[in-house]
């Protein structure tokens, strides 16, 4: 017993920081969630400073459950983070084995491949929807535009100019607009991490052993029974860290949205709670406590699908 | 069957030459092992076999057929790895059917080869561990299962006992030699170790520097070495070599004589020598032997229980009708 004490002793300033540091901003955020308090109200000035005797019970919870945002933003969050990580991993392990290999030139590419990740969130918003996704003045504008000339330019054709006429003209895609908002943040951020991806399997693929490959040669196995019954489940573990690290950023995206769409019909619970917070920081607050659950149902999860997997 | 001809075989990796052009023949059922000092070429020539690495010219023939563009799984050869390369994730017994699996063969024949060949090689009651938990010894031994199952017309090994501690690896060598007995099939093994060389094979062949020295049963090649590299490679300890006046007496350039035939005394002998270490192993002693002219030191195996100590004077006799002539080409004269 008394070995342990010493121990446990010098930990302690360690641990208390770390529950200091946890504790008082979830238990603030809880007193917060129950009582009344906006930044600004005129007529009911009481309200703008936090007090119990302001106690409304779960009535900020009812309020966030009723505003019509709030489920819409819990599946948007699912939505973005699925959707990113399902990219990711998929494009990640693709590139990391196409890489791979020696090639003329792999310092260069491999550079070029991880440098997207270094790229500011805001910035990279801002660059993909204003120089590469704007209907107008962006490649794609350009791209439709220089397509619907081409495809005019074919209608001269003497002969198949008939076929091309029945051709429509193409309409760019305005990624600001409420169903596609969305879709643009998860473009930009899939192609900011998927570099993370790929850094993470390829220090895992040089890991892997060569004379396993031979052998799966010698036995018979096809390139894609190789990667299948090899590669993929020495990728299993890098897959795991790549997918949790990635959920517990992606959830609490923020700068995407904001530069994309200003929130209009794109909004995570993160956006959500900012914008309760202009003013409301009671129901700010519920929301972040709905934000906290969420975070948790997911963690449990990933937590026992990567525990499976490190345990192997 | 598992006859393997190499006709004409070069391996070059860029500009430099691993294996000037080269001729060998393994009959079908022998136990042919390649050995040689690190870097000879050895485990180069068996990946040619196996077909991991391209000959750069020449042929391969197994059985005949002509298998050099041939992919390295339709040779039909298995090959056990120095690091086992068993798969990591799987189970025992589902490495043992990763071969089986790859070719399509049924479930249930799948089952009964793997039962039989867990059975053979004590592997039945660790089928379902996962490689990580088994000890070296049984890692290798799933190796040869997986080897086994295929039924290949020859086995190829690529110091599959040099991972292995010294016990171990007398224990793994009589069984892989058993399995040789049993099953006649042709086996291909790869080694830097002379004693498992002299122990296991029908037919050594000895490389350096990707050059063939010399072929032939282990004991053809301890009495007959073709020359002072063979001669000086296989036995243990190491042949004497002795140059000088002492082999002019011979008209040879160098004599060698190996540490066996050299008898010991303290009173009289041909030559002289002071006693530098002598190595205790029980049944023998070995004496390292210093001032004897033209080989210094020189290694003599006396009986264990010799009474010298560092720095006695000793004489030597060697045995006349052991002596191994060499010209001053370094090959044998008769």
């Amino acid at each position: 017993m008394s070995n342990r004490t010493l121990p446990r002793l010098l930990q302690s300033p360690a641990v208390l920081l770390l529950l200091v540091w946890m504790l008082v901003p979830l238990s603030m955020t809880l007193y917060f969630s129950f009582i009344r308090y906006v930044l600004n109200n005129l007529r009911r000035p009481e309200w703008t400073t936090p007090a119990l005797s302001n106690w409304r019970g779960f009535g900020n919870y009812e309020f966030v459950l009723k505003s019509k945002d709030f489920l819409f933003a819990i599946q948007n969050s699912l939505l973005i983070v699925c959707s990113i990580l399902f990219l990711t991993v998929i494009l990640g392990v693709l590139i990391a084995v196409l890489i791979n290999k020696s090639f003329p030139g792999q310092g260069i590419v491999r550079v070029l491949l991880i440098s997207p990740f270094f790229v500011m969130p805001a910035v990279n918003a801002v660059l993909w929807i204003n120089m590469i996704l704007d209907p107008v003045l962006g490649l794609q504008g350009i791209a439709v535009a220089g397509l619907n000339e081409m495809v005019a330019g074919l209608r001269e054709m003497p002969v198949l100019g008939g076929f091309f006429s029945l051709w429509p003209e193409f309409n760019p895609i305005s990624f600001r607009a409420t169903q596609t908002s969305a879709y643009a943040v998860i473009i930009m951020v899939t192609w900011q991490w998927t570099p993370f991806a790929i850094l993470i399997f390829m220090t895992s693929l040089q890991s892997e052993d060569q004379q396993q490959k031979e052998a799966a040669i010698l036995d018979g196995a096809s390139t894609w029974s190789q990667f299948r019954f090899l590669t993929l489940p020495h990728l299993g573990r890098p897959i795991a860290i790549v997918v949790m690290i990635q959920a517990i950023f992606h959830l609490s995206l923020y700068a995407e949205i904001e530069i994309v769409s200003r929130g209009n019909g794109n909004k995570n619970l993160p956006y959500l709670i900012g914008e309760f917070a202009n003013n409301n920081i009671g129901a700010a607050s519920a929301t972040g406590i709905f934000a906290v659950i969420l975070a948790n149902i997911v963690a449990i999860f990933l937590l026992r699908m990567i525990g499976k997997t490190l345990m192997e | 069957m598992g006859r393997i001809v190499l006709e004409n075989v070069t391996k070059s990796f860029g500009e430099t030459q691993v294996i000037p052009p080269l001729d060998l023949t393994i009959e079908d059922g022998e136990f042919a092992v390649f050995v040689g000092p690190s870097g000879c070429g050895k485990s180069t020539l068996l990946r040619v076999i196996a077909g991991l690495e391209d000959c750069t010219s020449g042929k391969v023939f197994i059985d005949g057929e002509d298998m050099t563009q041939i992919s390295p799984s339709k040779r039909g050869l298995a090959m056990v790895f120095q690091s086992y390369a068993l798969y990591p994730h799987m189970t025992v017994r589902k490495n043992i059917a990763f071969p089986m699996r790859m070719a399509g063969m049924p479930e249930d024949e799948q089952n009964k080869r793997i039962e039989a060949a867990a059975a053979s090689l004590n592997l039945t009651d660790y089928l379902d561990r996962k490689p990580g938990q088994l000890s070296g010894g049984q890692r290798q031994r799933v190796a040869i299962g997986r080897a086994i199952v295929r039924d290949p017309s020859a086995f190829l090994f690529d110091e599959p006992l040099s991972n292995l501690d010294a016990a171990l690896r007398v224990g793994m060598r009589l069984e892989i030699t058993e399995m040789h007995e049993r099953m006649k099939t042709t086996m291909i093994y790869v080694t830097h170790d002379q004693v498992e060389a002299m122990t296991m094979a029908n037919k050594i062949v000895v490389l350096q520097a990707g050059v063939i020295e010399q072929v032939g049963s282990p004991l053809e090649l301890y009495h007959k070495p073709r020359n002072k590299f063979v001669a000086g490679f296989i036995g243990s300890p190491k042949m004497n070599l002795i140059e000088g006046a002492e082999a002019a007496k011979h008209d040879a350039h160098t004599i060698g004589i190996r540490p066996e035939h050299i008898e010991v005394s303290t009173t009289e002998g041909l030559w002289q020598g002071s006693v530098g270490v002598a190595e205790r192993l029980g049944s023998d002693t070995f004496i390292h032997i210093h001032g004897v002219d033209g080989c210094d030191p020189m290694t003599v195996r006396a009986s264990g229980d010799v009474e010298v100590r560092h720095g006695d004077t000793i004489y030597l006799t060697p045995d006349a009708t052991q002596i191994h002539k060499f010209g001053a080409d370094g090959l044998r004269m008769e």
